[in-house]
């Protein structure tokens, strides 16, 4: 029987927020592909807010917005608010689903990232840092959806793998889930 | 609930304080402190990804018949940066009826530093050096490589500095056509591309011709090359040229780069330039005087 450990899964909650983190500043900057890059903050708040409860969904994506505001040369606070919303409704719809790797989080990570990216852009446009509407939806917003997702499957597997096992007690999602691997 | 909207409201006053504040404010400082803190791993990062921009060019040049593409585009970004300049020299001496001989045309006052990486966003054109305020550098100064201008700084950290690039969107730079001195504005365009605005019908202008910083803005010394023409449209009654121009150097990653500290009055516009100018754009356009490589900044 496997016991449910908390120090464990916070430990590992630390060590994927620094993988992103150290992504984010050392490889994202090298890597352009049809007008889109990486982000890797993304990435992370949203691939955990399926799996965390509303609070820490919300806290997640606003520091991750704001860690790539205060390392790119982008408008703060930005990032931070779209990030928010998108954790807030995402942790909101998948309420009692839990991550992890499955068709249904991928799309709904999918969609979330499409669409923040799709807001990121059209907000620059509206702040006069982007001149093309098109180029700042369908080619850098679309191109960084698609990076986005592709980063997002081994972030949703190593949730999947690294996932603290519920119980009766667990609080965070406020539901009497149990997963078959604790009783095993 | 509470945290979600205590979150949105943080953001939203950092994003208005962000843009009302100037380039020194408390928001851009605290980005300045991450920016220190943070580019040591971008720079292991720039380290570790360079051999496999090494394996980039050669995938991309297995092609080519017997010299690999990259030795020929930079023989020919070398070559064309060589004529520009000596084009240049040899345009200023016959002005200036010898006064200057054979003087080098660019004797700058710069600091040399090394691009450590991109952007990290998908919207922005802009690179990483890794030189800051501790080097002396200071937002706005021009940044050039071996083949020309490639832009300006827009952000300063203590140990490195963020250069938007030529073709961001929101970069624009005084230039002009060094044939035949029509003055314009050169500016990014959302696809990467540069376009030289500001050029009047009556201005000569033809495919090939190599395009120059005016120095007009005081920014950039005169006579730094930026690109070459590579088309000039001209709509019925329009009153400006759409000139289309192909960058002359591409910043890469791992590249050295001089930033110009600081530009003399011999490098500057000269008067007759300034007279030019304006004469150039009276009545008709904005006069092109100032390179600004951040609107937004």
């Amino acid at each position: 029987m496997e016991v449910r450990d908390p120090a464990r899964a916070r430990r590992m909650v630390v060590v994927v927020c620094l993988i992103a983190a150290v992504l984010q500043l050392a490889l994202a900057p090298q890597l352009s592909l049809f007008g889109g890059r990486f982000n890797f903050m993304v990435v992370l708040a949203l691939t955990m807010a399926p799996a965390c409860d509303i609070k820490s969904a919300v806290l997640a994506g606003f520091f991750s917005g704001l860690f790539f505001d205060l390392t790119a040369a982008v408008p703060v606070g930005l990032m931070p608010l779209l990030l928010t919303v998108a954790c807030f409704v995402l942790s909101m719809i998948s309420h009692g689903m839990g991550g992890g790797f499955s068709a249904t989080s991928m799309r709904m990570v999918g969609v979330a990232m499409l669409l923040v990216n799709l807001a990121y852009g059209f907000a620059l446009f509206l702040l006069g840092l982007e001149s093309s509407l098109l180029y700042a939806l369908l080619v850098h917003g679309l191109a960084s959806s698609v990076l986005d997702v592709l980063a997002a499957v081994p972030f949703l597997m190593f949730g999947s793998s690294t996932e603290s096992k519920k119980g009766f007690t667990a609080r965070s999602k406020g539901t009497r889930y149990k997963s078959y691997t604790s009783l095993k | 609930m509470r945290p979600f909207i205590i979150c949105c409201m943080i953001s939203l006053l950092l994003l208005t304080f962000y843009i009302r504040e100037g380039e020194t404010g408390p928001i851009h400082g605290v980005r300045s402190v991450v920016t220190t803190i943070t580019t040591p791993v971008r720079m292991v990062g720039s380290i570790v990804a360079s051999p496999f921009h090494a394996v980039g060019n050669v995938i991309s040049n297995v092609t080519a018949p017997q010299e690999t593409l990259s030795e020929l585009r930079q023989r020919n970004e070398q070559l064309t940066a060589e004529v520009a300049k000596l084009t240049e020299a040899e345009k200023t001496a016959e002005r200036l009826e010898g006064l200057l001989g054979l003087r080098s045309t660019y004797s700058l006052e710069s600091t040399a530093a090394r691009i450590v990486g991109g952007s990290s966003d998908a919207w922005s054109h802009t690179v990483m050096i890794d030189k800051g305020t501790v080097d002396g550098l200071e937002v706005g100064m021009a940044v050039c490589n071996s083949g020309g201008a490639i832009g300006q700084i827009v952000e300063v950290s203590a140990t490195s500095s963020t250069v938007r690039l030529l073709t961001d969107e929101t970069s624009g730079i005084s230039a002009m056509v060094q044939r035949s001195r029509a003055q314009g504005i050169l500016q990014g365009q959302p696809d990467g591309s540069l376009q030289l605005n500001y050029i009047t019908a009556d201005s000569d202008v033809s495919v090939g011709d190599i395009v120059i910083t005016s120095g007009l803005g005081g920014v950039f010394p005169k006579g730094l090359p930026l690109g070459t023409v590579t088309s000039v449209n001209r709509a019925s009654n329009a009153t400006y040229y759409t000139v289309t121009v192909r960058a002359q150097s591409l910043a890469e990653n791992n590249e050295e780069v001089l930033v110009i500290t600081s530009v003399s009055a011999e490098q500057a516009a000269s008067s007759e330039d300034v007279a030019s100018a304006n004469a150039q754009s009276a009545g008709v356009a904005p006069a092109p005087a100032a390179d600004s490589a951040g609107k937004n900044d």
